[in-house]
């Protein structure tokens, strides 16, 4: 149709040079993570009591490889991940069942491969090649072949297993937010509502089902986080204090470094899971939203990115990628406030920790990449056009 | 771009919008939570993380300690090692307890008042489980460490009484604290420290106060494992005031010794200034036993004792003051002119009022007697003549300027008053007027009218001081001694002195056998036997069955005042034998002993002082 085609007419029927790709990049969306990433750090050297080492160096150091992953990824063709998604997404799934059968085992859960120079957590690969596999299968689908049950059964069998091994890890938080995120993409593609409260109304029903599967530690969280204030001094002592050590930042906070919840070890994993209790013990409310003001924005690129992006693929991609950093956001927040119970979420970008870090700066640099090749035409399969 | 492309696109732009809706929408919900956290409860959160940070421990001040006059200790403290539990340091304390035990045996009682404690007690605070530990056990304790979580060590301060049961109704004793101490004085920071007692009995009891002392406290910071970060604060406790008691206790403990198995009670006081030299009731107890948790079958033991050795005798025991309270008779009578030194009453051995026959205790009668004789003898007729003469009024007045029927000390507590009759107490308790009948019985001590022993002391201190108001204390005064105002005649009182002289030293004297001259010293005194229960008119005609053939609870109640050196009085004793049979034989010995032993203790001082080796 022509009308169509003169609307696209600048769009990019072949591979961008490194000079048009360097003229693309955006770096104000660079910025605001650096941003977070800093007040990440400083929460760090509070933490270890104006200390550098090690927290702050060894998450300096975990930037400096996630900075380069992220350019890395940022300045590759956008039509190469397209192409080698379900690639990525099997390698993840083989790491996965690797992992079941040889990983590393911490506090009760098999989650890690050990590299020798760093802990690899297949669980944290999986959220950004499953958005990516999910993101080419949608790609090429009209709209009605999405809204046909038949066509939605192969990529919802691509969430599940997964899901269920990373489940059987356990990892609930992780599983978690691969089953919000991959609904998201379904939501967003355009599955049909009711669908979604279909599966609402099945999981609900089959919730018993799950209760009776779950491990006791887990089944412990959730009855703690239900009734958390009956006995502060036993399972339910990690939100406790943790909602102690926000409330007690009120509004102005206690001033950097002057923390007295953190420097008297009451919080549990202050560094990874809670460390913006820390923060918002710290810098009070105030601090709190301009840090969230911060996430938020970074977000709003993010849906900015895939409004712009004129392939599904890129769009798809990048509204995957946004909706899991959210996920970590949102899940972690409610978490720490007590909203939910202790599914072991990391703040984004500031807790600290090397492969979270890691598959974030990954899931940027490929936001970013498809904010670079946001007029790439990519056909069907992935090649520049096969319409 | 194909149609499909187009409608696709339309669709993901719709449920972008959605989402980020639903973004928005959820991150109001955050922040909205997190104002309310930081905001609305921030001051709420603030304080508890306040209390996370710090823990104050108080530190146990010493109590003071209790010393006689000269400085013999009769209450202690010694620093021992204590097991205590702490709820909140352990997820399971009853288990603690459990293996606790195990290692150093609890009885069952002692297992459920500690649970008990720990019931009501705060999860921060210590409880006492265990004192006096042994090196062997704290070796035991430490070796167990991770089977006894919650359970620590601690060197503590406990009380002890060196002199074991000689002093106990007089110094008291100190206990542990119970639920009901804690309802009524929760706010004490003195109750958060395990094994701190207070006093129950004695001048511990009196004196709580003073002895208690200050407790100090350490403030700390603390992390969440209960370690100690830093010492922000430390105040050292102020120990209790020590306090000098005016009793001797070489005087207290021979006292209690004279007394052998009997029951009873002894008071020696000094008749001018009032201190207490002796205080004795017998039988008495161990002032150790109460200090840790007492087994339920010592208690039951103490508790069930016909002697009643709980009882502090000579400060609630109420007794009928028998004979000695002729002695109130005849100053009524001499100070209201009814009595005179000369007069003559005949005793025939009885003496009729109505229908009813007043006997003397002497069935044949004593014959004519003067009011000196009368004494001597205790003859009952004469004073049953003379108080028909005087009235009860009278009577009443002169006992009550000599203090019955008031508290003689504000330094013990659970003193009892006794009892003073009269006309509106006869109605109001008989529904009956009062009778001459009453004022004879009145007489001779055996009516309405009851007395403690402190009570008896202090009129006989009265008496043998020429009438001067005696105040009868315990507690070591620094104030110089000043004598009140006479209360009565002074020839009145030497006529009763006489009285009281020929009572012991006269051959014929009641208390005869029990006289002592001590380098010309001598004792003055009156014997009193009580009747503990009527002796019916069979009886009577039977002839009076001894009273050894008596269950010892039907015996009379021996009673002996008396006073010493005659010439210038110092001491006044009283001695009471419950159920000891004759005031003469059971309860004159006692005191003269007693009375012999004070007075040779104060030569003892004199020799001392004048060769310089005293203190």
């Amino acid at each position: 149709m022509s009308f169509f085609k003169d609307q696209n007419c600048y769009l990019k029927n072949y591979n961008l040079s490194f000079k048009e790709k360097w003229m693309g990049f955006d770096w104000s969306f660079l910025f605001f993570i650096g941003l977070a990433v800093l007040v990440g750090l400083s929460v760090l050297y509070s933490i270890g009591d104006g200390h550098w080492a090690p927290l702050v160096t060894h998450q300096l150091a975990c930037l400096a490889i996630s900075l380069g992953a992220f350019f890395l990824v940022a300045f590759f063709n956008l039509r190469f991940f397209m192409k080698y998604a379900y690639v990525f997404y099997a390698i993840g799934l083989v790491l996965l069942v690797w992992v079941a059968f040889f990983g590393k085992g911490a506090m009760g859960a098999q989650r890690w491969i050990n590299l020798g120079f760093m802990q690899l957590q297949p669980s944290e690969i999986m959220k950004v090649v499953l958005v990516m596999a999910l993101a080419r299968y949608f790609h090429g689908a009209s709209l009605d072949q999405i809204r046909s049950i038949k066509f939605i059964v192969p990529p919802a069998l691509m969430v599940l297993v997964p899901v269920l091994l990373i489940l059987k890890q356990p990892d609930l938080g992780t599983a978690l937010m691969l089953v919000f995120a991959s609904c998201a993409i379904f939501f967003l593609v355009g599955v049909q509502i009711w669908k979604f409260i279909l599966l609402g109304i099945l999981s609900a029903a089959a919730a018993p089902i799950i209760w009776f599967s779950l491990h006791d530690y887990q089944k412990q969280r959730v009855l703690t986080f239900l009734n958390a204030e009956a006995d502060p001094r036993g399972a339910g002592y990690h939100i406790a204090q943790s909602k102690i050590t926000l409330g007690s930042g009120g509004f102005w906070g206690k001033g950097f470094m002057e923390g007295t919840q953190r420097r008297l070890s009451f919080i549990p994993e202050k560094h990874t899971d809670f460390i913006f209790t820390v923060f918002a013990e710290e810098f009070g409310w105030l601090g709190s939203i301009i840090v969230y003001g911060v996430y938020a924005i970074i977000i709003a690129y993010g849906f900015s990115i895939a409004m712009k992006c004129t392939n599904f693929f890129g769009k798809i991609l990048t509204l995957g990628l946004t909706t899991n950093f959210a996920l970590y956001l949102f899940i972690n927040m409610a978490m720490i406030m007590g909203l939910m119970p202790v599914v072991g979420v990391p703040f984004p970008l500031m807790s600290y920790g090397g492969t979270a870090m890691l598959t974030l700066f990954i899931g940027f640099g490929l936001m970013e990449c498809a904010n670079i090749n946001r007029e790439m035409v990519i056909g069907r399969l992935g090649s520049i056009d096969d319409e | 771009m194909s149609v499909w492309k187009y409608e696709k696109a339309h669709v993901m732009i719709e449920r972008t919008i959605m989402l980020m809706v639903m973004f928005f929408a959820v991150s109001l919900v955050l922040l909205g939570r997190l104002f309310y956290l930081q905001i609305l409860q921030g001051d709420r959160f603030l304080s508890l993380a306040e209390r996370n940070r710090t823990a104050v421990r108080f530190v146990m001040p010493e109590r003071g300690h209790i010393f006689d006059r000269n400085g013999v200790i009769l209450a202690d403290n010694k620093k021992i090692f204590q097991a205590v539990l702490i709820k909140e340091q352990t997820p399971d304390y009853k288990k603690s307890i459990e293996n606790f035990a195990k290692i150093i045996p609890l009885e069952e009682e002692e297992i459920e008042s500690i649970l008990n404690e720990a019931k009501y007690k705060r999860a921060f605070k210590p409880i006492q489980i265990k004192d006096n530990l042994t090196k062997e056990q704290i070796y035991q304790i430490h070796l167990n460490a991770p089977s006894l979580l919650g359970i620590q060590v601690e060197e503590s301060l406990i009380r002890s009484y060196p002199q074991k049961d000689m002093v106990t109704h007089l110094v008291g004793y100190v206990s542990l604290l119970n639920e009901k101490d804690s309802h009524e004085k929760i706010k004490d920071e003195l109750f958060d420290l395990p094994g701190y007692r207070i006093g129950r009995t004695g001048i511990e009891q009196s004196q709580e106060q003073l002895l208690e002392g200050k407790p100090g406290y350490t403030k700390t910071e603390i992390n969440a494992m209960g370690r100690t970060v830093q010492q922000l604060e430390k105040v050292k406790p102020e120990a209790g005031q020590d306090l000098y008691l005016t009793i001797d206790q070489r005087l207290q403990e021979f006292s209690t010794k004279v007394f052998g198995k009997e029951s009873g009670a002894a008071i020696v006081v000094d008749v001018r200034t009032g201190e207490v030299l002796a205080f004795v009731s017998v039988p008495t107890f161990d002032a150790n036993l109460f200090l840790s948790r007492i087994s339920s079958k010592k208690w039951s033991a103490l508790l069930h004792n016909e002697k009643n050795p709980l009882q502090n005798k000579a400060l609630t025991g109420l007794y009928s003051p028998g004979s000695i309270f002729k002695l109130v008779v005849a100053l009524a009578g001499l100070e209201g002119k009814d009595i005179s030194a000369s007069a003559k009453v005949n005793c025939s051995g009885v003496t009729k009022l109505g229908k009813h026959l007043f006997h003397c205790w002497k069935k044949e009668g004593h014959g004519a007697l003067t009011l000196r004789q009368a004494l001597e003898h205790s003859c009952d007729v004469y004073f049953y003549e003379m108080a028909q003469k005087i009235g009860h009024e009278k009577i009443l007045e002169t006992a009550k300027k000599l203090g019955f029927g008031a508290l003689v000390t504000n330094e013990l507590q659970g003193e009892k008053i006794g009892l003073i009759p009269s006309e509106e107490w006869k109605k109001k308790r008989y529904k009956e007027e009062w009778r001459m009948g009453d004022t004879l019985n009145l007489s001779i001590g055996q009516g309405f009218l009851t007395a403690t022993p402190l009570q008896l002391v202090r009129a006989v201190a009265e008496i043998a001081n020429g009438g001067y108001p005696v105040d009868i204390h315990f507690i070591k005064k620094e104030v110089n001694f000043e004598r009140g105002e006479r209360m009565f005649e002074p020839y009145h009182l030497k006529l009763v002195q006489n009285g009281m002289f020929d009572v012991v030293n006269s051959a014929t004297g009641t208390a005869y056998a029990s006289r002592f001259d001590l380098n010309g010293m001598k004792m003055a005194g009156k014997t009193a036997t009580t009747q503990v229960r009527r002796i019916s008119l069979k009886e009577r005609e039977e002839g009076v069955k001894k009273q050894k053939d008596l269950p010892w609870i039907y015996r009379d109640h021996a009673l002996f005042a008396a006073y010493a050196p005659t010439d210038k009085p110092k001491y006044a004793v009283i001695v009471v034998v419950e159920h000891g049979g004759g005031g003469s034989s059971a309860a004159a010995p006692i005191a003269s002993k007693i009375l012999r032993h004070a007075l040779t203790l104060d030569m003892e001082n004199a020799k001392l002082k004048e060769t310089g080796t005293g203190k």
